[in-house]
């Protein structure tokens, strides 16, 4: 399926969705995509696991919403602002981190990430601490916000396309090639005049930029932003999840991922949530363990290679039978 | 003189962390992963430490003897069902099956306990020795206490005994090490093992002073991470020397700067060390690269 359909699709059902329910569910669908779609750039492209994605995502959140609150600047500012600041932070962190082997990234993304968390609980003049910061509703294109879930819907699928398109201008070009090329030798890449650590960094910041953006999204559809949500160890594990049992370094397998695990969470969450929020994860971590342990590259390739496979059973059949 | 005291208060707390460390480092020095779910472990320790007490009232250093076993056996089960497969796999392979087995349990214990933060109330709890200048308080002390007689053991037992060497061994180069003729994946099982029995033990031994909740291990294990990295992966002495370090260091930090922004300052520490000297305080220099093949 390309690209361009998907997203005519993805509009289409927005514009002919009238249920407030089912908007919902496609905007949490776009949205997921689009931040594990971003994940999946230093996490699937070059294969630098971040556990603490969530850092990237409400430092996000917290400078588009600051920046509207206290200098009434428009989230299109304060939404690049935060990528920009975003991007500085993920590129400090990954050049400490990549030029070394091993969890050292996973692990000082994880850190980063509950760092924030008490940052923004502790810095009570600028975070209002754990009580969070509620954003008025203006809706207009201006400000971002929008009087109909569909409009919401269309800035999720916004920020998918362009999350997307950034990963397909990487997929297509030579880029792509060289962070293939890291991923599968290090060595052999560095050997040949990759700049291995440089492209590591670059990934790095792009992708923690993007995550960014989400953060704005998210602060702009709900209007309010707490600590505890935003930088939240289940946001991190969800994108790495959507974005490993789809296919990593596939621009289709955060998309696919998202279509399933999504739907899964809400109704999870829907169904156990009325006791604790969270207790959804419960079935999140079988099911990564299981999907690592017998589809490790997702269900993008899996489903591909399945498909190639009946193909040439069938073309062999028909050879055969014409013999 | 307060300056004395906060740095034994620090050092009773990095015992602690040296009993959580140890296990890590060696998990991640022997079988060569990065153990996301060791937080869990300790989690689990706390749990059952306060199970028993609330419905047994057996005092938590004495559930040491139980819980200790029952983690050591949850730990050899979880190496040989959910480790083994992934051995010789991805990093990511292996990262995610931890993480994945991290979110089970703390979601796990969401479902049983709540997410309510318990804690118990020994009738010792508040009791101190003044030695000299300095207040010590019991429970602190008996921690370390224990704590530090563990890590002992078990770089006595790492020294001394057959299935010690074979864990150095394996450390050294597995390759090796089965050409030998030494039955590596029992080390694989062991060390793991050991490790979760450690760590909980240490949940044992922390909950007379921190209340228990379903995510208390991410705090815990980010420490361990870090205590480890910093006493240099894969170094048995090195997490226990660490332990102690950072433990002084947060206390302190709680002492001079804010209180509530101590553990910040563990991201600032493990930044240094890895900028400065990734191979940490005693690990071999390149061993921070291990890759596994």
């Amino acid at each position: 399926m390309s690209f361009g359909g998907l997203l005519a699709l993805g509009a289409g059902a927005l514009f002919a969705i009238s249920s407030s329910f089912w908007l919902d569910l496609v905007f949490w669908i776009c949205f997921w995509a689009a931040l594990a779609q971003a994940w999946n750039i230093v996490g699937g492209y070059v294969g630098q696991l971040s556990l603490g994605h969530t850092a990237f995502f409400g430092l996000g959140a917290y400078t588009s919403t600051l920046a509207t609150l206290r200098w009434d600047l428009t989230p299109w500012l304060g939404g690049l602002m935060g990528a920009l600041i975003v991007a500085a932070v993920g590129f400090a962190v990954a050049l400490v981190c990549l030029r070394l082997r091993g969890p050292f990234f996973a692990l000082a993304t994880l850190a980063l990430a509950e760092l924030l968390l008490i940052v923004a609980v502790q810095w009570r003049a600028l975070t209002e601490g754990s009580e969070g910061l509620t954003l008025p509703f203006r809706p207009g294109l201006a400000n971002l916000m929008f009087e109909t879930k569909a409009g919401f819907g269309l800035y999720a699928l916004g920020l998918l396309a362009l999350v997307t398109a950034v990963t397909l201008l990487v997929e297509h070009t030579r880029v792509g090639l060289l962070l293939q090329a890291i991923k599968n030798d290090e060595d052999a890449a560095r050997s040949v005049g990759v700049r291995v650590l440089r492209w590591k960094v670059t990934a790095a910041a792009v992708s923690a930029a993007l995550t960014a953006l989400g953060g704005t999204l998210y602060a702009q559809y709900l209007q309010v932003i707490e600590p505890s949500s935003v930088f939240n160890w289940e946001v991190s594990v969800q994108l790495a999840l959507i974005a490993i049992i789809g296919g990593r370094g596939n621009w289709l397998g955060a998309i696919v991922g998202s279509v399933f695990l999504t739907p899964l969470a809400i109704g999870l969450r829907a169904w156990l949530g009325g006791s604790y929020a969270g207790l959804h994860l419960v079935v999140y971590g079988p099911i990564l363990i299981v999907s690592v342990l017998f589809i490790p590259e997702g269900i993008v390739p899996w489903a591909s290679e399945w498909m190639r496979s009946r193909r040439a059973r069938r073309h062999a059949a028909a050879v055969g039978a014409g013999a | 003189m307060v300056l004395l005291q906060v740095v034994v208060s620090g050092l009773l707390l990095g015992g602690i962390y040296a009993l959580v460390s140890v296990g890590l480092t060696l998990t991640f020095g022997v079988v060569r992963i990065a153990n996301f779910a060791h937080g869990e472990f300790l989690m689990v320790g706390m749990f059952l430490a306060w199970v028993l007490h609330e419905r047994a009232g057996i005092d938590p250093y004495l559930a040491c003897v139980v819980v200790g076993p029952a983690l050591f056996a949850m730990g050899f089960l979880v190496e040989r069902s959910l480790i083994r497969p992934v051995i010789q796999a991805s990093h990511m392979a292996q990262i995610f099956v931890t993480v994945g087995l991290a979110v089970f349990l703390q979601n796990g214990a969401l479902m049983i306990w709540g997410a309510d933060h318990r804690g118990v109330i020994l009738p010792y709890a508040d009791r101190v020795w003044f030695v000299g200048p300095i207040v010590l308080s019991l429970p602190r002390v008996v921690a370390f206490a224990v704590a530090m007689a563990l890590c002992l053991a078990l770089l006595a037992f790492l020294r001394w005994t057959y299935w010690g060497k074979a864990v150095r061994a394996t450390a050294e180069d597995r390759e090796i090490t089965r050409v030998m003729g030494i039955d590596t994946g029992r080390v694989y099982s062991l060390t793991f093992a050991t490790g979760a029995g450690l760590a909980g033990i240490a949940g044992a031994l922390l909950l007379p002073m921190y209340a228990v909740y379903p995510t208390v291990g991410i705090q815990f294990v980010l420490v361990a991470f870090i205590v480890a990295v910093l006493g240099g992966l894969g170094s048995a002495v090195g997490a226990i020397l660490a332990g102690l370090v950072i433990g002084v260091v947060e206390v302190l930090s709680g002492f001079l700067i804010a209180p509530g922004l101590q553990q910040a300052l563990y991201f600032v520490v493990f930044l240094l060390v890895l900028i400065v000297r990734p191979a940490g305080l005693l690990g071999r220099r390149g061993a921070e690269e291990l890759v596994v093949t």
